[in-house]
């Protein structure tokens, strides 16, 4: 089998909460050896199964005390020992180890530093601190993802440090080809705001040129006009009645088609649905007569009978529905498998993009913290059992 | 190849990029970096070219803002796939590049006399991403959808909105913009392993499954708790932030800063009832008592101004937000003083105008805007005749035929 694509590369990663160890654990999933470098005591809860398990697996850890100078010591040796120092701190922390990139510069010429800070390293809010929730607000999400009540409702997590994640291991990547390409490593300072800005861009534009204030979208097609557009209630099942459609109808073949699935009611021949401009014109009273329909229909079954007919049309997938159920999902054997040290197992998220050659592999947990001390502090940087112990003795590393 | 030097992280690196607007964000990512995408259109342009907004709501296939989003830093020409002599074209291209990206329907490509079979042997060193909704293999493989079934599908519509409510839809078409990021990722991984061994790959990206990795909480939830994660009004699932409203408007809470900061502070406002008592002090406490907790602070904020508070709130180092429109970001301290929007001269139109700009700062390889995005057909002749060396007669004949 051939290696896998980023064999070879060793991230030390500084990273914490969610964004950062996106980053790396993308990195990790293609091969590169990820090492975390941590706090012990960790953080309260299990680390192997659940969200926890899903962003460190593939990952080694250490547990070094960046208090201790000797744990500042152990860290710039092992920065010198790999291409990417990576973290998700305001500018000053890394700084004050004497680990920003140019002190690391010094120790190794051609280092890859990214720092994956909330709001960037330069400008007036640089140290300030910042969460998924707060630069969603920032950004116009929270307030433009809204219902029917018309109070701001956003996002229900962090869509942001998944956005975060995703440029942070795609700007390492990219300086990674550039070092391939030129020799020479450099420090990109990744400021999460600014990747979350960056994916509303159609409508930054449209402000920007056309003046146009924005408003929610509620469930207007974004893309190619459509009506029908939007969610709708379906029938109960197992008395959830938590069940919903979405599906999109943009062409006149497509409505009639859409029609024919319903059976041609009454109402589908009004003039006011002939066209999809008079569609969008009267989209309150089309979807009225359409929840009529889907509320009769199971969603599963209402999305088969659609999709038969060519039209778009998905279940508002649950937590059990998407990880458990899931038609395609399944058939793909999506959802990854990781063994536990206990003998047991987990399932976690799988990795999307599927390489003919060299796929990404799920291989081993979410690392118990300081679990892999002795390889890093004795193989990687040659200290010697009695060594080790003195750090451990000394508070430099907790065992 | 470029007409254009570029220091740009991927310089050199060529790609063709056939995907519609569903996938354009992939190969755009890649063109702010430096490498030379040509993007493959039809002879009347590409859909995105049709959607709006457009410049002045006068629309026209050069002047629709979406369009321009998707394809900054691109060439395009154009070529009627369908045509036999076009089949040809492409191939000639794909010898002398490194990267395919399509999202056409899965086994158009095939169809078309340009599967990977057939690209393989033209170019073994290239590397193939066919971007689908659902993913080249399955039972939803032919299965029709736009960003919202997507989304819908991917378990990133259901935990959004209030409970018993209509899930709320993302803003922006973060389904496609997943896959695009993750189609980008994946991309550079596979020029990775063609440094070992001079060969390249097919990757098969479903949007589906980029969405459902895109979703924080619900798969971690499910299998680590079986929990079926519910929609929770404005309660980030994490239980620290929730959106509280001011006199003039609304803002996000968050009560993991420095608590003593924040209860001194309601405290001395009057408002803090219960939460001066020694329990709230843990952080997990205040976790699973987010709704009381949340409801005292909201009693506590609606006298004051967004203003008032967040100036206040900063000054205590608390990370509390102003809930605010897009439009805010063009005022935006932060994002001007890291000179985040960059102008684009649209020389044909006499103007220019603010584009959002990079997502990440290089010290050394930095993102750039190299040209603003292409009219329809702008690079035909440049890339068929000076680059591939179609003959002057022989592009004549091809675009009487309607073929370029």
């Amino acid at each position: 089998m051939a290696p896998l694509p980023l064999a070879g590369i060793r991230v030390l990663d500084f990273t914490w909460v969610v964004a950062g160890p996106v980053a790396t654990r993308l990195l990790a999933d293609f091969g590169a050896e990820v090492i975390k470098l941590e706090r012990k005591p960790g953080p309260p809860g299990s680390r192997q199964t659940g969200l926890q398990g899903d962003l460190h697996r593939n990952k080694r850890s250490i547990a070094v005390n960046m208090a201790h100078p000797r744990g500042v010591e152990i860290a710039r040796r092992l920065a010198a020992l790999s291409d990417v120092v990576i973290d998700n701190f305001s500018a000053r922390v890394m700084r004050s180890w004497g680990m920003d990139y140019a002190s690391l510069q010094a120790v190794k010429p051609d280092i890859i530093c990214v720092s994956m800070s909330g709001l960037g390293h330069s400008g007036p809010r640089a140290n300030y601190v910042s969460y998924g929730p707060t630069l969603q607000a920032l950004s116009g999400f929270t307030l433009l993802m809204r219902d029917s009540s018309d109070a701001p409702v956003g996002y229900g997590y962090s869509y942001a440090d998944m956005v975060g994640g995703y440029t942070g291991a795609l700007a390492t990547l990219m300086a990674l080809r550039y070092r391939q390409r030129t020799g020479c490593g450099q420090f990109v300072d990744l400021a999460q705001f600014e990747a979350l800005v960056s994916v509303i861009g159609p409508s930054l534009l449209e402000i920007a040129v056309n003046g146009r204030p924005s408003a929610p979208p509620y469930y207007r097609s974004q893309e190619m006009p459509a009506a029908p557009h939007g969610v709708y209630r379906c029938r109960a099942r197992d008395d959830d009645d938590d069940r919903w459609i979405a599906l999109s109808v943009q062409s006149q073949a497509e409505w009639e088609r859409f029609v024919k699935v319903l059976e041609t009611p009454a109402w589908s021949r009004e003039p006011r649905f002939q066209t999809l401009y008079l569609r969008m014109k009267n989209q309150a009273e089309l979807d009225r007569h359409i929840e009529e329909w889907t509320r009769a229909q199971v969603a599963e079954e209402a999305m088969a009978l659609l999709q038969r007919a060519g039209i778009a049309a998905g279940v508002v997938n649950n937590g059990a529905d998407l990880c458990a159920r899931n038609p395609q999902l399944g058939a793909r054997e999506f959802w990854g498998r990781v063994p536990l040290p206990d003998g047991s197992s987990t399932q976690v998220t799988g990795i999307p993009a599927r390489l003919s050659r060299t796929p990404g592999t799920i291989r081993t947990p979410s690392p118990l913290i300081g679990s892999a001390n002795e390889y890093v502090l004795g193989e990687l940087l040659g200290y010697d059992a009695a060594a080790r112990a003195r750090l451990i003795d000394d508070g430099a590393v907790w065992a | 190849m470029s007409s254009m030097e570029s220091d740009g992280a991927l310089a050199g690196l060529r790609v063709l990029d056939l995907a519609n607007y569903r996938g354009g964000l992939c190969a755009r990512l890649l063109a702010d970096m430096g490498a030379d995408v040509i993007k493959i259109e039809p002879p009347g342009g590409e859909a995105g070219r049709r959607i709006g907004p457009f410049v002045d709501n006068r629309p026209h296939r050069d002047r629709s803002l979406f369009f321009w989003f998707y394809n900054l830093n691109k060439r395009a020409v154009t070529l009627d796939l369908q045509r036999p002599a076009a089949t040809a074209i492409v191939k000639r291209l794909a010898s002398a590049a490194d990267l395919i990206i399509e999202n056409f329907a899965p086994g158009r490509l095939a169809e078309l006399g340009l599967g990977w079979e057939v690209l393989e042997q033209v170019n073994p060193a290239l590397i193939l991403l066919s971007i689908a909704p659902f993913g080249q293999t399955g039972p939803y493989r032919d299965f029709r959808a736009d960003d919202t079934v997507l989304a819908a599908e991917a378990g990133m519509l259901y935990v959004n909105g209030r409970p018993g409510h209509q899930p709320v839809r993302p803003l922006g078409l973060q389904a496609y913009h997943s896959a695009s990021y993750f189609g980008a990722i994946a991309a550079l991984c596979a020029l990775f392993a063609r440094d070992r061994d001079g060969r390249g790959q097919w990757i098969d990206l479903s949007m589906q499954e980029a969405t459902a990795a895109a979703v924080e909480h619900v798969a971690g939830s499910y299998f680590g708790e079986g929990r079926i994660e519910p929609r929770r009004g404005t309660l980030h699932w994490s239980r620290y932030f929730r959106v509280g409203r001011c006199r003039d408007g609304y803002i996000m809470h968050c009560t993991l800063g420095d608590w003593t900061s924040l209860v001194e502070w309601v405290k001395a406002d009057g408002k803090a009832q219960d939460l001066t008592e020694p329990q709230w002090d843990d952080v997990l406490y205040r976790a699973a008592h987010a709704e009381h907790l949340f409801d005292v602070l909201d009693e506590w904020v609606k006298d004051y101004t967004c203003e008032e508070l967040l100036e206040r709130a900063q000054a205590l180092r608390l990370p509390y937000a102003s809930v605010r429109p897009p439009e805010a970001l063009f005022a935006d301290e932060q994002l001007a003083a890291r000179g985040y929007f960059v102008e684009v001269e649209h020389p044909e139109l006499g103007r220019r105008f603010r584009y959002p700009g990079a997502p990440y700062c290089f010290g050394r390889s930095p993102w750039r805007v190299y040209r603003r995005p292409p009219l329809l057909g702008e690079h035909t002749g440049e890339v068929f005749g000076d680059e591939l060396g179609l003959a002057a007669d022989e592009m004549a004949a091809l675009a009487a035929e309607g073929i370029i």
